[in-house]
């Protein structure tokens, strides 16, 4: 039988069952979009994650923690690792450093750099340059919004108890030096030892500012030095770290290994990553293997359909095998008929999900701060949902499968039945 | 055409563990030539229906030989069987066994659709048919839309849409009444003469009978009488 015959007498049965089959073809795309729709929050979970923890810090930053900082040998056994680009030397300053500027005082977190190490990674400055002579510093994004005077202070504080009295908190954005602070001359009083008993004074020029921080909440208000300070005042008490730069995100991993294994105490975000992919896989296969009782529920509809299908053409079967109809195509007609159910259901499962999948992300955000009282959620950028290509090939595969194999035993049977018997059946 | 030796079988009826055996085809023998009409004729339970069954390899024999245009088909499986039936048989029953959910024109080209054949070929062959048959008018209709003896024409010309050489026909006309009973066995001669088809009839019907070129009676299981 040609397969276009075989195809128009499926079709030819099926639309003169149309409600039986309407209602197992629902049955299937129920089961199947329940399964894919389940599975996509996991996905969608994920990549929210993913998205939160790449955005966070330079993903091809490897952080080297130790005691002392880094020696010279170290340093050039590490920098010589297959795809290692930099490796940048830092170190923190104990204590707050106090800036005065005409008649405005400011607190910030110093740091020293490795400038010549600083200068063969991407620019991280929004203005200005690095610096190069003594005595020349670069300041964080919101430095000159920390740099306060006494209006500023009272201010602020005003607004801040207006803030607090509705629930919120107030960030101090208004207040602060509004002109250009770049170029500028800034007087600090920078503390030599971690008790803070000592302190000296030196006047520095702002040569540079840093990049806006990725997150709106984070205020920058950093003072970064050259390594010439540590010069200008040897008291001066640091906690060293060293940055390891890796040239692209696939080889993070391998270094960090070779590392490891030289006894180095090393740190990735991609570790995060990886933790948390193998974390997200079982909970996705825990997610589509709930998803998969539905869609075996849904089989026993279709079951169900095609066990009525064989009883009620018993007869014609029977015809069928007396003309001269070999048992592989009445088992291969009734198969293509489960086969035909499930592939209906599953498409249409799949353009359901997708559209239950970009509902639940537009509503949910609105709905969820409706709930909460927060209107900052509706302009978050947060995925419920999320149905990639191979979560639509695993589910639908599924289906189809179960689809097919649900047929299977009704098609076995209708090859079973007996022309005699079947020839005698009455209409 | 067809030699049939010593044919035997068996029915197994009651339930299990109290199975009786009943033989209901005890040894036959007899050939028909292409070209005959062969009825054959005998009472209720004289076993001639389940003879044409286990012929047509809907029932497989206890013990015995089928040669069919000289191949042996006793031993067929299901398979080799439908497969056989489909080149080498037509078949018209009683209660003339259409498909309810197809028209006229489909149920005569079921066979060819079987078979492989395109829809081109079939449509002509079809349309040759249903004037032979005189159903022309009724082409587009289905089954429970026409008389019995349209039906039953319908039938036949299904059974010969892939032209067998062979015509196995169940008390074609048991289900009609006696003027249309004349005009299928008229319309059967006539096949017979043109396109020298053998038929082998069973019937309870001396009527029938009456067109046959030769009538074997049954009785009990074996034949008793050929003439």
């Amino acid at each position: 039988m040609l397969f276009k015959d075989q195809l128009q007498f499926v079709l030819q049965h099926m639309r003169k069952n149309k409600l039986r089959v309407t209602t197992t073809v629902l049955a299937a795309m129920i089961g199947c979009a329940f399964l894919i729709v389940l599975a996509s929050v996991g996905f969608g979970i994920q990549e929210t994650m993913r998205d939160e923890i790449l955005n966070q810090e330079q993903v091809t930053e490897i952080d080297l923690w130790g005691d002392e900082s880094l020696s010279p040998e170290d340093e050039k056994w590490i920098s010589e690792v297959e795809h290692v680009n930099v490796v940048l030397n830092k170190a923190d300053i104990s204590n707050p450093i106090t800036s005065t500027f005409e008649d405005r005082t400011g607190h910030s977190q110093g740091v020293i750099l490795d400038m010549d190490a600083q200068s063969k990674l991407p620019s991280n400055l929004s203005a200005g340059r690095l610096p190069q002579a003594p005595n020349e510093i670069v300041v964080g994004y919101h430095y000159a919004q920390s740099l306060l005077n006494e209006a500023d202070q009272a201010e602020i504080e005003r607004k801040s108890k207006e803030a607090e009295a509705n629930g919120t908190w107030y960030n101090g954005e208004e207040e602060g030096y509004k002109g250009e602070i770049l170029g500028k001359q800034v007087k600090l009083e920078i503390t030599m030892d971690e008790e803070g008993t000592q302190s000296e004074t030196a006047t520095f020029t702002v040569v540079g500012i840093l990049k806006k921080p990725s997150y709106d909440w984070y205020t920058d208000s950093s003072i970064i030095f050259g390594q010439d300070l540590l010069e200008q005042f040897p008291k001066l008490v640091t906690y060293p770290s060293t940055k390891i730069y890796v040239d692209s995100l696939e080889n993070v991993m391998p270094v960090l290994s070779e590392l490891k294994e030289q006894g180095y105490q090393v740190y990735s975000v991609v570790e995060q990553l990886e933790e948390m992919d193998l974390f997200f896989l079982i909970f996705k296969i825990g997610l589509v293997f709930i998803g998969t009782i539905a869609v075996l529920i849904a089989s026993i509809g279709i079951f169900n359909t095609m066990t009525m299908a064989v009883t009620e053409r018993t007869r014609e079967i029977g015809v069928l095998k007396a003309i001269g109809a070999s048992p592989a195509l009445i088992q291969r007609l009734f198969l293509m008929e489960s086969a035909f159910i499930g592939l209906l259901g599953t498409g249409l499962a799949i353009l359901l999900s997708y559209a239950i999948s970009f509902g639940a992300n537009a509503i949910l955000p609105h709905v969820l701060a409706y709930a909460l009282s927060d209107e900052s959620l509706t302009k978050t950028d947060f995925t419920f949902s999320l149905i990639p290509l191979n979560l639509v090939l695993i589910a639908g595969g599924i289906s189809l499968l179960v689809a097919i194999l649900s047929g299977w035993r009704p098609a076995r049977k209708a090859t079973k039945i007996e022309v005699i018997n079947a020839l005698r059946q009455e209409l | 055409m067809i030699e049939v030796k010593s044919l035997h079988h068996t029915f197994t009826i009651g339930k299990k563990g109290k199975e009786k055996k009943v033989d209901v085809l005890k040894g036959i023998h007899f050939n028909v030539q292409q070209g005959e009409i062969v009825s054959i004729v005998g009472k209720s339970g004289s076993g001639k229906s389940t003879l044409l069954q286990v012929m047509a390899g809907f029932l497989a024999p206890d013990a015995g030989s089928i040669i069919v245009n000289g191949v042996e088909t006793a031993h067929f499986n299901e398979k080799q069987s439908a497969a056989f039936r489909l080149e080498n048989f037509g078949f018209i029953f009683q209660n003339f066994q259409l498909l309810p959910g197809q028209n006229v024109v489909e149920n005569i080209e079921l066979p060819l659709k079987l078979k492989g054949v395109s829809s081109a070929v079939r449509k002509k062959k079809v349309q040759e048919l249903l004037k032979k048959v005189g159903l022309t008018e009724v082409a587009d209709h289905y089954p429970n839309e026409l008389s019995g003896g349209q039906q039953q024409r319908v039938s036949i010309a299904r059974a010969m849409i892939t032209e067998p050489p062979i015509i196995l026909a169940d008390e074609p006309t048991g289900s009609l009444d006696m003027q249309t009973e004349q005009e299928i066995l008229l319309l059967m001669q006539q096949l017979n003469i043109e396109h020298n088809l053998t038929f082998v009839i069973i019937t309870h019907d001396e009527e029938v009978a009456s067109i046959a070129d030769r009538t074997l009676r049954m009785s009990d299981g074996v034949l008793v009488e050929d003439k």
